[in-house]
């Protein structure tokens, strides 16, 4: 039989059903010889997919509210990479670590896969149209007034739906929340530029002075600022931008800047009515009633309240009315106190003085759609909803894209004002801290997975509106985008509106091909302005531009004296914020604990930092397990000793410490947000995340700090290994 | 490879790295990084967990030195006995420096660490044995050890973190030293692509993984070769040269300096990166 039909075709065949064989055995999986599966064959593929070829599909970043356009590499039907979009206005092309790690979120393995509902203390899988049967249920027996929507940033489609959804239930409880915000610093520049958040053009400034705003890390839009920084730094002309950092605590932008000035924290506003002074005595045309109003401010007195010599003063001054436009940013660590109003205020002053408005700080465009405009967060929203539940006026809550069991400080008892609330809703990726206390979970699509549209609070030309759509399959059939949840809900309530889309996606497409004309698209016929729309990742809309008004009134400016000492909690704590672990909700993914902090080096754990000067005052050495207690509560985490924060100052990251959500976040470090002091700062209401004072004692053990730093500690030893020259030794006009 | 052939045509294979007489011929990836800019946001390093299957080791181990960050930011502070830093820190994004000239070549016992045609230090994986001689005599700690097997350690890629692992590289396992390659993945694919089409790759075309993601653009990568290669004129402006481990501007007395320097240069190892210097303004 051999000699008769064996031939090469044959022998492939028996090799190949072989090999076949072995290697599906070898898995238990035997199912395409049983005929119950099909192979089907590549010949055939669906378009685009050339197997083993990566193509990109763009979309938008969901892990911070920047707003990124990003391009997923697929192969296979897996999305393999993160790359940043080249065409996107905001990071042309470029991305953090914290964008990077979005695949972890994707493929991570604690997901939520059904809908949970509780049965004492489990949760038990139920079916989504039982899921939303049960939703609709609830806040059909309640008045409209005890239903509470908490959410995080919301924008595009997705707030239009939650609102016609709240309009539908007859209810405009919706709290907007978010952890770590500029809360007050909008407030500030609502009143000095008529705007919320100008345009902060630092590619034009010839000097940034920022005052603890963490541009480069953690602040707004850092992928946007850091393309900007890097003109900044080396412009065609050749002359190299110089920034000045002021700050109690070295954040990432103060690493990079060309003088760090330790500041004793809350006097930033001192600092800045004091450089306003020494201007004016320089030479600078200053208006009457400011002149008048910081004539109190000189240099000894300025230097005696902030701790910066007056030395440093005077040459910060000269500078600046030296090389003009400069830029004068003011950051979490000037709005973080009582006063942190009027910080802001007299720092906004200083950038009117200096005539930056205008040039360096713009006017940004309005959204021509405002229903979808963002509607960003703030503490104060959390604390009403918190008072509401406390004199039991929730009934029926929904959380949405925030965390606030693991972010509200323990003053608030919001765990136990949790528990009056009957029925908790929760919308969540993993089983985080709300997660665990919710009446029923609903699990999310990945981003990765979802359809949504965002428009970034922060946009870098012109107006747009971001598209994110699913650059694979979903993982778990069990899981739904926030849109699809919602228009299912709303199904229930407004059949007649609703009934007619069959799911989120005809939702959103059938909204933006019939409002193409207003979202650049009037020329195109509706399928091609839609792909055009998907493989850009987003669409530009012609926004007005906004004028910028408004004036900070020097006379009625306030800027309270530095603080008098607390014997009993001599040390402030500035709870930082990290670029990879912000409010922590990125905690569950590995590469961001693995990834070591830029200042410290430390990974895998929380930590205290300390100067050497206080360190010393306590006894204390790295690695000293020590107890940080403010009047709130204490934790507990090991000691890192270093020169980059001010001797009156301690500073711990948040994010850390959660005791759910994760294999990879769990039990990893201490929760700082739980030891913070309900101080407020007086004009907006906005918890003031630096005024909590502390005390810090030894706790008795001492552990090997896990970090990426060798035993020299970031001293080169005498070796030429990274060189720092002083610019006016180098022409840069003349580099490649 | 007979021993014959290798004795008779020695210098053929090793001759003198790197020498006049055999320069180059269509490709030399070489890499520069900008101190000035680099601001040490981790971008790259995560960026090359994503692209080079890199496993996350977890606590212990990182604390055992058994990380695996192929790019890593060093971190140094430059006080001289201030009490402040002052001047903030310098961030030193140290990898793999593809050493012309490579310590770790020349002692490794089954040639599984050599240099390619196209200048890039390179790795075999399926040849090491794990003697780690290599690592040990690497003056740039830049090798990374595989103690584990990562693939079937747990919770290092757990179910289904595994299909996020980029196919177009393998998954390392246990006593096999690895590092990094300059992505060596998307270089070959972007040479076979201009080979196919009966060229050279274009300065641009193919960018390593920490260059993209580099939010200041701070990571110039490309071909030495190539006169339009923005990484080659950059090395010709600062006037460093490949082939000599003493440039002859550093002894210069000049008013105006250049900021390009190769780390470690005096053990003449001829590293295939140049780092340019972090600049401080002094009026302030």
């Amino acid at each position: 039989m051999i000699e008769n039909s064996f031939n090469r075709r044959n022998f492939l065949k028996v090799l190949g059903w072989g090999g076949a064989t072995a290697a599906l055995s070898g898995c238990g999986n035997t199912s395409v010889e049983d005929g119950k599966e099909f192979v089907t064959s590549y010949v055939e593929t669906a378009d685009y997919i050339i197997p083993s070829i990566g193509t990109y599909f763009n979309s938008t970043c969901a892990q911070c509210d920047a707003g990124c356009g990003i391009m997923g590499r697929v192969r296979e039907g897996r999305v393999l990479k993160l790359e940043g979009n080249p065409k996107a206005s905001i990071n042309n092309g470029k991305m953090c670590g914290l964008g990077q790690a979005g695949v972890q979120a994707h493929y991570n393995p604690d997901r939520i896969r059904e809908p949970l509902l509780r049965n004492g203390d489990r949760g038990e899988a139920i079916t989504w149209e039982k899921a939303l049967g049960l939703i609709n249920e609830k806040v059909g027996g309640v008045n409209a007034e005890n239903i509470a929507f908490l959410t995080g940033v919301v924008s595009g489609h997705d707030k239009a739906l939650l609102k016609n959804y709240l309009d539908a239930l007859g209810s405009g409880h919706h709290y907007v929340y978010e952890a770590v915000a500029p809360s007050v610093i909008r407030a500030a520049n609502k009143k000095a530029y008529g705007v919320e958040m100008p345009r902060l053009r630092l590619d034009k400034a010839k000097v940034i002075v920022s005052f603890g705003a963490d541009f480069l890390g953690a602040w707004v839009s850092p992928v946007h600022f850091s393309q900007q920084y890097a003109r900044f730094r080396k412009p065609d002309s050749g002359e190299r931008g110089v920034l000045v950092q002021v700050e109690s605590k070295m954040t990432l932008t103060g690493a990079n800047a060309d003088r760090w000035l330790a500041i004793r924290p809350g006097t930033e506003g001192i600092l800045a009515l004091g450089l306003i002074n020494a201007l004016a005595a320089a030479g600078l045309s200053v208006p009457g009633d400011v002149a008048a109003a910081v004539g109190g401010y000189t240099s000894e007195r300025v230097s005696k309240d902030t701790g910066v010599s007056a030395e440093h003063i005077g040459k910060l001054a000269a500078l600046l009315k030296e090389r003009s436009p400069s830029l004068i940013i003011a950051g979490s660590a000037a709005e973080g106190y009582a006063h942190g109003s009027q910080n802001a205020a007299a720092i906004a002053l200083l950038n009117q003085i200096l005539g930056n408005v205008g040039q360096t700080v713009e006017a940004p465009s309005s959204t021509p759609f405002p229903q979808m405009a963002p509607t960003t967060g703030n503490r104060l929203a959390l604390q009403s909803l918190n008072d509401n539940m406390a004199q039991d006026k929730v009934k029926v809550l929904f959380s949405y894209g925030t965390n606030p069991v693991f972010t509200a400080p323990a003053t608030m008892k919001l765990k136990e004002n949790l528990k009056k609330v009957p029925f908790k809703v929760v919308f969540a990726h993993y089983m985080d801290e709300t997660a665990v206390e919710a009446d029923l979970v609903l699990p999310l699509n990945s981003a990765m997975e979802d359809w949504a549209t965002v428009i970034p609070e922060y946009v870098a030309e012109g107006a747009q509106l971001n598209i994110r759509q699913p650059l694979m399959e979903k993982l778990y059939p069990g899981t739904l985008g926030l849109g699809d949840i919602l228009l299912g809900l709303l199904k229930y309530r407004r059949p007649d509106e609703y009934n007619g889309f069959e799911d989120f996606y005809s939702y959103l497409r059938n909204a933006m091909v019939t409002n193409k004309d207003a979202l650049g698209g009037a020329s195109k016929d509706g399928d091609t302005f839609w792909e055009a729309a998907l493989s850009h990742g987003g669409v530009k809309m012609v926004g007005e531009p906004v004028n910028l008004s408004g004036n900070v009134s020097a006379t009625t400016l306030v800027v309270p004296a530095p603080f008098v000492e607390d014997a009993t909690y001599p040390l402030h704590l500035i709870p930082a914020v990290s670029a990879s672990m912000r409010d922590g909700r990125n905690a569950n993914e590995p590469w961001l604990q693995e990834s070591p902090d830029p200042l410290t080096t430390i990974v895998w754990d929380s930590w205290v930092e300390m100067h050497p000067k206080t360190a010393a005052k306590l006894g204390i050495v790295e690695g000293d397990i020590v107890e940080v207690a403010s009047k709130s509560g204490a934790m507990k985490a090991q000691a890192y000793v270093f020169t980059g924060i001010h001797p009156d100052v301690i500073s711990v990251p948040l994010g850390y410490g959660h005791d759910a959500m994760g294999r990879y976040a769990k039990g990893v470090g201490a929760n700082a947000f739980k030891i913070l002091d309900p101080v407020f700062d007086k004009e907006t209401g906005e918890l003031a995340m630096h005024e909590t004072r502390v005390k810090v004692t030894k706790a008795g053990k001492r552990v090997i700090i896990v970090k990426d730093e060798g035993p020299a500690g970031g001293n080169q030893m005498g070796r030429k290994i990274a060189v720092r020259l002083t610019s006016n030794k180098v022409n840069l006009s003349e580099e490649v | 490879m007979s021993i014959t052939n290798l004795l008779t045509n020695w210098s053929d294979f090793r001759q003198q790295h790197p020498s006049a007489a055999h320069p180059h011929r269509e490709y030399k990836w070489a890499m520069s990084i900008d101190l000035d800019s680099c601001t040490g946001c981790n971008a790259c390093s995560v960026a090359c967990y994503a692209e080079n299957n890199l496993p996350v080791v977890g606590k212990e181990k990182f604390a055992h030195g058994h990380s695996h960050h192929w790019m890593r930011i060093e971190r140094y502070w430059d006080n001289d006995g201030r009490e402040f830093a002052d001047q903030g820190a310098q961030f030193l994004p140290m990898l793999c420096q593809h050493c012309e000239s490579a310590p770790c070549e020349t002692v490794c016992p089954v040639g599984a660490t050599n240099h390619t045609a196209d200048g890039l230090n390179s790795q075999v994986y399926n040849r090491c044995v794990g003697s780690r001689y290599c690592n040990a005599n690497c003056p740039y700690k830049v090798r990374y050890f595989n103690w584990y097997n990562y693939p079937t350690t747990e919770n290092v890629w757990p179910e289904p973190m595994n299909q996020q692992l980029n196919p177009d590289l393998s998954v390392r396992s246990k006593g096999v030293m690895e590092k990094c390659t300059f992505c060596v993945q998307r270089l070959r694919a972007s040479m076979n692509d201009a080979r196919t089409q009966g060229r050279l790759v274009i300065d641009g075309e193919v960018q390593t993984a920490c260059q993209q993601v580099c939010p200041t653009g701070a990571i110039t990568f490309g071909n030495l070769v190539d006169p339009s290669a923005k990484v080659g004129k950059q090395w010709k402006q600062q006037q460093v040269d490949l082939n000599i481990d003493k440039q002859p501007k550093d002894a210069e007395e000049k008013a105006a300096k250049l900021r390009g320097y190769r780390i470690l240069e005096e053990l003449r190892t001829y590293p295939s990166v140049m780092y340019l210097e972090q600049l401080r303004e002094s009026a302030v």
